[in-house]
């Protein structure tokens, strides 16, 4: 589909607007969610500051000195300088808005009671949920996994608890704003009136991690990190890493698999003795993996329907066999950047993908026309 | 609440564990019928997961069922019977949405994928999520959570500095719980497409994909410089000049992010109980937060907004990841037993009658209980 026209949110204009200093983890949330109702067709405006997006500086840098980041989180979007510090910046963003059937904005943003006010339907990106009061507290993407109970789940028991790698506390929110956006245009579509829709990150977090809340419900006691007497471990193979995975239904095939006569003691043949017994369980697994590669590891393991799963890297998933068939691997023509290959939305729409175009570059600030 | 975002839209729901059941639930919260189909021979697996007794009813008892399926109506049909197909084909007629994340393969041989089912209704949004997609060399490849943590790059970035990669776990599951947040909004946008066009769609979702998705700067970056290596860091973070969880004086876990290095930092926590090394450093206007954990999160009520509520039974259950109109939602019916509404929905959407529905719970197409044995 190379005509915008034919793209699904074709007949939607979309603003995001970037205030300057605003916390960049609440950014990235804003412009995930911008970002994909752009590859999708939207008309999306993305109005910064006169020195620009801070995302434009951030890691990690191409070899040019631009953002990966910023080329990712802003393909396909327009942008335009606006200097929402003077009162002529922002009428020229309040006509824009007439215009306009969405805004997205971040709570600290100092145009933020206008936006709210404003004929588009308002959504919000913030840090905390309003319950908390807590608009001014600083924020990072580390405070909100760590909030969230999602640091509690990671690492061993007796060491620190860890982040999970990415961007993941502002990439779940850019998501479920992208999905708040879409169910208000939905709203605006049949007539009706658009809710407003508000996204913390830290109420994301939780959500995400709801089964903390649900097992600590049920028994009292908090799912937590488990480390080394994990189920579900990582062992090291050939050339690298997997992750060892199965549900109870599968232990018989994984043990089939492995075909290590210890795993036919009966402290293994149930869940709870399996759980009981696990340093045992991973010394008489770990063999079968070492002199394996990972590639050799998953198609035997897949041949007998076992879920384990190879690590592999962002390098490493540039050539991965599956990705390159579907294509989810985009090549998007940069006017200065050369080719840049990059993930596009992870969607296939009767078979077909939605190709990003170029970021755009800061232009010299300019009067809305 | 008949002015809801998708009052009006009807979802046949195949759904199951959170990667399906979730996109479907998601669907409901914002004013859609969704109509969870199940079989006695096959149940939602988070009945079982979640079995907490042997008792009569055990698979209706399930936390992670109930947390994941409010605001649904359940049946309980044989979809490997002739008759029970049938059934759901004169219900996808009634629908809008199908929502399903069975393995490849196992609805078009029930005669019900995409291709049978837009026949009967061309305006139908068909959403299959799939661990790698409907299509390539690895699209019969089964996963389980954590198996995508690692196929999808996250978990080459997770783990102590220096030491091997690590994934979110089987309590977290982390890629499933994320690929309902974009689905949802891929289906609505598909729905207004059809609802204009009077076209629907075959949406093809890669829950490998949605993961991979969120390191689009990494991979991007790895592709215009081979150099560009990655490993995990720990809670290190590029641009960030120092961050990591310290311990306080009680034992407790302190998240701090700087953006000046302090070599002072990890002294000062341990010097101090984590509230007050945290009153201390939002003071001076450093993030800070304590490394909750799911006992914490079920006290603190503000913090945890309208993420979690209960139902009408006064269970707890799983709320909104958002809030519309500043709002969360009420939780209008509670998950349902298995079949529970079999009949209600199958009089009303398909005009049976009680001879009808009587031969079809005779015949066991219909049912109230499994008929899988020991799990």
């Amino acid at each position: 589909m190379s005509e915008n026209t034919a793209l699904p949110l074709a007949r939607f204009t979309i603003v995001e607007v970037n205030d300057a200093d605003v916390p960049l983890c609440l950014r990235l949330a804003t412009s995930l969610a911008a970002k994909i109702a752009a590859d999708l067709g939207a008309s999306v405006l993305k109005i910064e500051p006169p020195e620009g997006d801070p995302v434009r500086r951030a890691p990690p840098l191409l070899s040019q000195g631009e953002s990966a980041l910023f080329q990712f989180l802003n393909t396909s979007k327009r942008s335009l300088v606006i200097d929402l510090a003077t009162e002529s910046g922002r009428s020229s963003l309040a006509r824009l808005l007439g215009k306009t059937d969405v805004c997205l904005f971040e709570e600290p943003a100092s145009v933020a009671t206008m936006l709210r006010a404003g004929h588009a339907t308002p959504i919000e990106i913030a840090a905390f949920p309003v319950e908390m009061s807590a608009a001014a507290r600083p924020v990072s993407e580390l405070a909100i996994q760590a909030l969230g109970g999602l640091m509690h789940m990671v690492g061993e028991p007796d060491r620190k608890p860890l982040r999970l790698g990415g961007h993941q506390a502002s990439y779940a929110a850019g998501l479920t704003a992208f999905t708040g956006l879409a169910a208000a245009l939905a709203a605006r579509d049949a007539g009706r009136t658009a809710p407003s829709v508000r996204v913390s990150l830290a109420e994301v977090m939780q959500w995400v991690n709801w089964k903390a809340a649900s097992g600590a419900e049920a028994t009292g006691t908090s799912p937590g990190r488990e480390g080394k007497g994990s189920e579900f471990q990582v062992l090291p193979c050939r050339d690298g890493h997997v992750a060892v995975v199965y549900t109870v239904t599968q232990w018989p095939a994984t043990r089939t698999l492995i075909g290590d006569p210890r795993l036919d003691d009966p402290r293994f043949s149930t869940r709870a003795g399996r759980r009981q017994h696990i340093a045992d369980l991973y010394a008489a697994l770990a063999p079968w993996f070492a002199d394996k590669t990972r590639e050799e590891i998953q198609k035997t393991a897949q041949a007998k329907g076992v879920p384990f799963g190879p690590i592999f890297t962002p390098r490493e998933l540039l050539e991965t066999e599956q990705y390159v068939a579907r294509s989810f691997l985009a090549d998007m023509k940069h006017p200065t950047l050369g080719t840049l290959r990059l993930p596009q939305l992870p969607v296939q729409w009767n078979g077909r993908s939605f190709a990003p175009r170029p970021a755009p570059r800061l232009s010299a600030p300019e009067l809305a026309a | 609440m008949s002015d809801r975002p998708l009052t009006g839209i009807r979802v046949l729901d195949f759904g199951l564990l959170t990667a399906g059941a979730n996109t479907s639930a998601m669907l409901a919260d914002l004013g859609a019928d969704v109509i969870k189909i199940e079989s006695g021979a096959y149940l939602d697996p988070f009945r079982v997961v979640g079995k907490m007794d042997n008792d009569e009813g055990w698979w209706n008892r399930s936390p992670q069922f109930r947390f994941t399926n409010r605001n649904k109506r359940g049946l309980a049909l044989n979809l490997k019977d002739p008759q029970g197909q049938r059934v759901i084909r004169e219900l996808a007629a009634t629908c809008d949405v199908v929502v399903e994340n069975f393995r490849r393969g196992v609805l078009d041989r029930a005669g019900l994928g995409y291709k049978d089912l837009s026949a009967i209704n061309p305006r139908l949004v068909f959403a299959a999520i799939s661990s790698q997609g409907d299509t390539g060399p690895e699209r019969m490849n089964v996963s389980f959570g954590s198996t995508l943590d690692a196929t999808s790059g996250i978990a080459s970035l997770t783990g102590y500095e220096g030491e091997a990669p690590r994934i979110s776990g089987m309590d977290v599951n982390y890629p499933d719980q994320i690929v309902s947040l974009f689905a949802t909004g891929i289906v609505i946008t598909a729905v207004m497409e059809a609802r204009r066009s009077g076209k629907g769609a075959f949406l093809d979702f890669s829950q490998r994909e949605v993961a991979s998705f969120t390191l689009g700067e990494e991979i991007l970056a790895a592709s215009a410089d081979p150099q560009h290596r990655l490993a995990p860091r720990g809670n290190d973070e590029a641009g960030i000049a120092q961050q990591d969880a310290y311990r306080c004086a009680d034992g407790k876990w302190l998240a701090v992010t700087l953006d000046r290095a302090d070599p002072g930092l990890k002294a000062f926590c341990i010097g101090h109980d984590r509230e007050t090394a945290l009153a201390a450093l939002l003071a001076k206007g450093i993030a800070a937060a304590p490394c909750l954990d799911g006992n914490d999160l079920l006290r603190d009520t503000a913090l945890q907004g309208v993420t979690l509520i209960r139902d009408e039974r006064g269970q707890l259950v799983k709320g909104l990841p958002y809030r519309l109109d500043g709002k969360g939602i009420t939780i209008e019916r509670a998950a349902p037993d298995l079949g529970q509404h079999t009949d209600e929905v199958l009089r009303e959407l398909l005009g049976y009658d009680d001879a009808r529905l009587e031969q079809l719970k005779d015949s066991g197409v219909t049912s109230t209980t499994p008929t899988i044995g020991d799990v």
